[in-house]
């Protein structure tokens, strides 16, 4: 009994480690005062006012959906493209191509953004929506080949037969039989790609220039020069979005 | 509906052959059955006929037309598989609709012909359904309906019922044979069941190690055996190991060591005189007959109308007997016998692959 009693205690402590500084940041968005502080003296939604009000935050809002939104586009497209073609594949093929398409992943972020900023700056790329698009999909490209791959893995393959007997073609047969069935994983992969384009960081200050800015780099910028509460609220937002998306592939997920 | 045609059809995997070089014909209309145990072959001959499967040799003819180079969808014909490989993300419709839509027939021809092969299957009523609804029987009408409702010239089936129960297996089995008496479609049927084999088909053929060994009606078969694994697999038999005597006019004798008469009996092909051969004796004629071998009756099986007795002979030789339960009542000892016409002389089935 006591037992149980410390376990839930711990798993306690260790739910309001992880999640509490990030609820915290919610509170300090509704201050009335010109800096962070918790919790706040006065409540107020003046910084939310001046967030959207403001052009240079609403516009790297704006500029933020827009690369999450091309970027998952290109991973969804060319992911489950990626992932037929794995699966298609023999066994040394299959394990060659796994880890090629990993690799960013498990990259330090650093070291990619470097290599990427190099490669952006050889070609004129760098402060454009092209760069930071290509950028995020190297990252974003990855989670739908592995969603994906997981639900063609599950993929009865007699189906396909069955299909290709009943006189279907290979087009047919996939936008037909193995579409709707790996409709969850390309979900899956399509919310992932979006949440890491969205909160992508490192690469983005890399690549990122005065007219084209995504909001995580704006909040990052913002904090180094004043640290106001309007920074809360884009982080706020920011949380607002991951849980959408979140749970917008719960729902579609149930289905 | 067509005649099918495999000419030296065989099929290697590396170094193993699954199929040896085999020739077989089904006639229009009849229903063959592929039967044997498993690694025998009639899967890899099954997949060769639909496509699914490339031979490393010989061609495959279907009504005239050599179709061993077609690609699955281009020939017309209707799989059910094993685990019935339906559609889970569509209706019943949708499932048995698919090779109708696929041939971009009208909307009121698929809905006519689905309408029309669900009532044919039992299914009435059913269009709308999700498939995991179903039960297993359903699922596998379903399966049927939608090989057949694209009115394929061939009907292949990869053991069908095995994911059924024995009493519903029963039940499909007649579905089965009377929708194929309705209405005769060239069918080519793979099971490891001889009572499925039995019940449904024109004609068998037993496979072994990727060869036919034996092909003929289901009474052809039964009755007369090509050999040992033939006789072992189609049914229940006894077989006395022993030395051809003589062999003479499709007829044989038999040396079986312990008995002081050699057996005598039909001859199958394959026989050699001095060779070592078995006798088949099938349970129904082994029978109690005055003045014949003495035997002990050991274990009785109660089977219903029947009994099955161990009947254990002074030679050591034991004997299973399938007859009416009144023939050995209350016995231990008892003299028994067999018809000459009952007794085949079957060349051993040879252990190599």
């Amino acid at each position: 009994m006591t037992g149980r009693v410390l376990l839930n205690a711990f798993v306690a402590l260790v739910a309001a480690f992880l999640v509490l500084p990030i609820l915290a940041i919610v509170p300090a968005a509704f201050s009335a005062q010109s800096f962070i502080r918790l919790p706040p003296d006065t409540w107020s939604v003046r910084w939310w006012h001046t967030f959207f009000a403001d052009a240079s935050w609403r516009v790297t809002l704006l500029a933020s959906l827009e690369v999450a939104a091309l970027t998952t586009s290109i991973s969804i497209v060319a992911g489950t493209a990626a992932a037929l073609g794995i699966a298609r594949s023999g066994p040394r093929a299959r394990a060659f191509f796994t880890a090629l398409f990993l690799g960013p992943v498990v990259t330090p972020a650093i070291v990619l953004a470097v290599a990427l900023y190099s490669m952006a700056r050889a070609t004129g790329l760098v402060g454009t929506m092209t760069a930071l698009v290509l950028a995020h999909t190297t990252l974003a490209l990855p989670f739908v080949v592995l969603n994906v791959g997981v639900s063609l893995d599950g993929l009865d393959r007699r189906l396909l037969l069955a299909a290709a007997g009943l006189g279907a073609d290979d087009f047919r047969i996939f936008r037909t039989v193995t579409l709707p069935l790996i409709a969850p994983g390309v979900v899956g992969g399509a919310v992932f790609a979006f949440v890491t384009s969205f909160d992508e960081v490192v690469l983005s200050i890399f690549l990122a220039g005065p007219t084209v800015k995504t909001l995580p780099v704006r909040i990052w910028e913002e904090i180094r020069l004043a640290y106001t509460p309007v920074v809360a609220v884009g982080a706020t937002v920011m949380l607002l979005l991951a849980l959408g998306a979140a749970s917008v592939s719960r729902v579609l997920s149930r289905k | 509906m067509s005649t099918v045609q495999f000419a030296g059809i065989s099929k290697s995997f590396g170094p193993v052959h699954a199929l040896h070089p085999t020739d077989l014909e089904i006639p229009q209309g009849q229903f063959l059955t592929l039967l044997g145990p498993s690694g025998s072959g009639k899967t890899t001959l099954l997949n060769i006929c639909a496509g699914y499967l490339a031979p490393s040799a010989g061609r495959v003819v279907v009504g005239g037309r050599d179709i061993t180079s077609l690609p699955p969808r281009q020939r017309n014909m209707g799989m059910v598989f094993q685990n019935y490989a339906l559609f889970p993300h569509m209706t019943v419709g949708e499932n048995v609709a698919y090779g109708l839509t696929v041939r971009k027939l009208s909307r009121d021809e698929i809905a006519r012909r689905v309408a029309e092969v669900l009532r044919m299957t039992q299914l009435e009523g059913y269009g709308e359904r999700a498939i995991r609804e179903l039960s297993g029987g359903q699922q596998q009408r379903v399966a049927l309906a939608r090989a057949i409702v694209i009115q394929p010239d061939i009907l292949l089936m990869d053991e069908p019922l095995g994911a059924l129960d024995r009493q519903l297996r029963k039940e499909v089995q007649f579905e089965i044979r009377s929708l194929h008496k309705a209405r005769p479609r060239t069918t080519l049927y793979v099971t490891h069941d001889q009572e499925e084999a039995l019940v449904m088909s024109d004609r068998i053929a037993v496979m072994r190690a990727g060869r036919v060994v034996q092909l003929g009606s289901g009474a052809d078969i039964y009755e007369q055996p090509a050999d040992t694994f033939v006789a072992r697999f189609l049914g229940e038999s006894n077989l006395l190991e022993g030395t051809v005597r003589t062999l003479a006019d499709g007829r044989a004798t038999l040396d079986v060591p312990g008995f002081s008469r050699s057996l005598e009996g039909r001859a199958a092909g394959g026989l050699r005189a001095g060779a070592k051969a078995s006798a088949l004796l099938r349970p129904e004629s082994v029978r109690a007959q005055t003045g014949g071998l003495q035997a002990r009756v050991g274990e009785r099986v109660y089977l219903g109308e029947l009994i099955a007795v161990k009947l254990t002979l002074d030679s050591g030789h034991e004997l299973w007997s399938r007859r009416h339960a009144a023939e050995w009542s209350g016995r231990d000892v008892v003299e028994i016998g067999w018809d000459a016409s009952a007794v085949s002389i079957l060349p051993d089935a040879s252990v190599q692959s």
